[in-house]
């Protein structure tokens, strides 16, 4: 029937500061075939992933259901650069369930995303109108030259890498 | 205390016979977007795209919008489609409305597996759902075509300077006008990479044309057969080795020496067992590499605190000029090896023809072949350097 909803999904990811040396980092999904949960404690500030577990309550894809279904083979990767084909190739080894595999990157993503976040809160100054914003990441993309054409925002013809010179 | 939340909605119905739409939210501490994708149900074929920030960072993001219209056609079926949307909407547009696509794009492929299961079911077919998603399940992708065939050509050395002179100093980095044999230990070809968009036969030409001695091949996890390096060092006269960038649960590695072409995640021991049986060399690439918009001095982490990273006993010697990474990174990787006494390097990483030779290794022994590319590593005697900078380019 039109405008009845055929499917729905929740995907919350949440990342929290267990103490000093450790996050804890979640990701709950749940939509219209699929109840999981998967939770991972990251060291720091290596940003290692120092344990993982998974719950599935309800799925419809064998794969999933395994109760043998282990996460462990992340234990010991380091969330940063290149971590998602490194966590889809281990995950990979272990199940076919990819779905866990992704809830694994959603958590490492919300990790990353808090330590954004942080760097946002406290820039000094922090930007208050449009020109400052603008030189405020003007002044990011030259202090890191990676950002440079990594979206629309900070591709060429921008005004955020105005003036700044292409990587060579 | 709660330092991040993200929360993700998708809702999926059915608009006609023909076709799904998903509207899908994204809300964070950060961002706020939503998109509305439709797709065509027979083929899963992304028809139409809208999106809207409510919420976002630089004064640039609204610029992601118009971008969003490059996933029109794309199949959400297809095995890399995921791959796509990183490099395409990811990239051009905006990394946040990439992973919202991805959510609504499973999401469509579960509704149109619950359609069929339905479909079925009204068709008096005892058809169980799971069966129906086993079925549908993606296949493998298939796998990469070399970049070219083989050809049978003689395998002849391109000419190389005599040795030169010794320098014990290894976080020493010298001047590109000084003797010796500038090599860019780290170079990746399209297709064999990926992520490369640049044909082998371009790289060479430019790293001829700035005026470096050699180049190493190491695209992801290939293995360039010597038949075919032999034909391209005939070809442009000029010495072309070959490596490889494996990928491991502890980073990329730079492999020299290491015949196995070694597919999916390999544990760095494993590729270390392996290393030392077939007489290899293993070199730890970009090991500090960092975010967007933080590095590894925001995180806390001290040279002396990395040096404890067990994969540093598991190579034999850091890259530490590496044209993807910041000067900061960089420095605090020669910090690193200059602690650990390991052997430093420096490579270009480049994936475009202007990146060729950004950094590279200059080598003070001679260099025809991989056994002497194998020995030179070995001994040590080599420093990394700014070779373009330095040259002016």
């Amino acid at each position: 029937m039109a405008n009845i909803l055929t499917y729905s999904r929740n995907r919350c990811t949440c990342v929290e500061q267990v103490d000093e040396n450790t996050l804890r980092a979640t990701c709950t999904l749940q939509d219209t075939l699929t109840d999981a949960f998967v939770e991972i404690l990251v060291g720091l500030p290596d940003l290692e992933i120092v344990d993982v577990r998974c719950e599935v309550k309800r799925t419809e894809q064998e794969p999933c259901k395994d109760p043998a279904l282990s996460l462990a083979k992340v234990i010991g990767v380091r969330i940063g650069s290149g971590m998602l084909k490194i966590i889809k190739g281990l995950v990979a080894e272990t199940t076919e369930c990819k779905q866990l595999g992704f809830m694994v990157e959603e958590c490492c993503h919300g990790v990353i995303l808090s330590f954004t976040k942080d760097v946002l809160l406290v820039s000094s100054p922090r930007p208050t109108d449009q020109e400052e914003a603008r030189e405020f990441y003007g002044k990011m993309v030259k202090e890191n030259i990676r950002l440079y054409n990594r979206c629309a925002a900070f591709a060429p013809g921008s005004d955020l890498v105005r003036g700044v010179d292409p990587p060579k | 205390m709660l330092k991040f939340m993200r929360k993700k909605t998708v809702s999926v119905w059915k608009k006609d016979s023909r076709t799904l739409i998903a509207h899908g939210v994204l809300d964070d501490d950060i961002y706020g977007i939503e998109l509305d994708v439709s797709v065509n149900i027979e083929d899963l074929r992304i028809s139409a795209i809208e999106g809207k920030w409510n919420r976002w960072t630089t004064p640039e993001c609204p610029r992601a919008i118009p971008e969003l219209q490059r996933a029109v056609g794309f199949l959400i079926a297809e095995p890399d489609f995921s791959q796509k949307a990183h490099k395409v909407i990811g990239r051009k547009a905006c990394r946040h409305f990439a992973n919202l696509l991805l959510e609504c794009s499973h999401s469509l492929r579960e509704a149109a597996l619950l359609g069929e299961w339905e479909d079925r079911k009204a068709a008096g077919e005892e058809a169980r759902l799971g069966d129906i998603t086993a079925e549908k399940a993606a296949p493998p992708p298939p796998p990469q075509s070399p970049p070219s065939a083989p050809r049978a050509a003689p395998v002849e050395s391109a000419a190389c300077p005599d040795e030169e002179r010794g320098i014990d100093d290894k976080s020493r980095v010298l001047s590109a006008d000084s003797p010796g044999l500038v090599i860019d230990l780290h170079v990746h070809t399209s297709p064999a990479s990926p992520c490369s968009s640049v044909p082998v036969a371009e790289v060479i030409e430019e790293a001829k044309r700035i005026g470096l001695d050699g180049i190493c091949l190491t695209d992801h996890n290939y293995v360039w057969t010597a038949p075919e390096v032999a034909a391209l060092r005939e070809e442009h006269g000029f010495l072309v080795l070959r490596g490889n960038e494996i990928t491991t649960d502890q980073g990329d590695m730079l492999v020299f020496g290491l015949e196995e072409d070694i597919k999916g995640i390999i544990r760095l021991e494993e590729l270390r067992k392996k290393v030392l049986q077939a007489g290899a060399f293993v070199i730890v690439a970009h090991p500090f590499r960092g975010f967007l918009t933080f590095g590894v001095g925001q995180l806390g982490l001290t040279p002396e605190k990395a040096m404890e990273r067990s994969l540093f006993q598991h190579v034999d010697a850091v890259e530490v000029m590496n044209g993807k990474v910041t000067a900061k990174e960089n420095q605090f990787a020669a910090e690193v090896a200059s602690g650990l006494d390991l052997p430093v390097t420096g490579g270009s990483d480049a994936h475009e023809v202007s990146e060729v030779g950004v950094y590279a290794t200059r080598f003070y022994e001679t260099i025809r072949d991989e056994k002497d590319l194998i020995r030179a590593l070995r001994g040590g005697n080599y420093v990394p350097l700014a070779y373009r900078k330095e040259k002016g380019f």
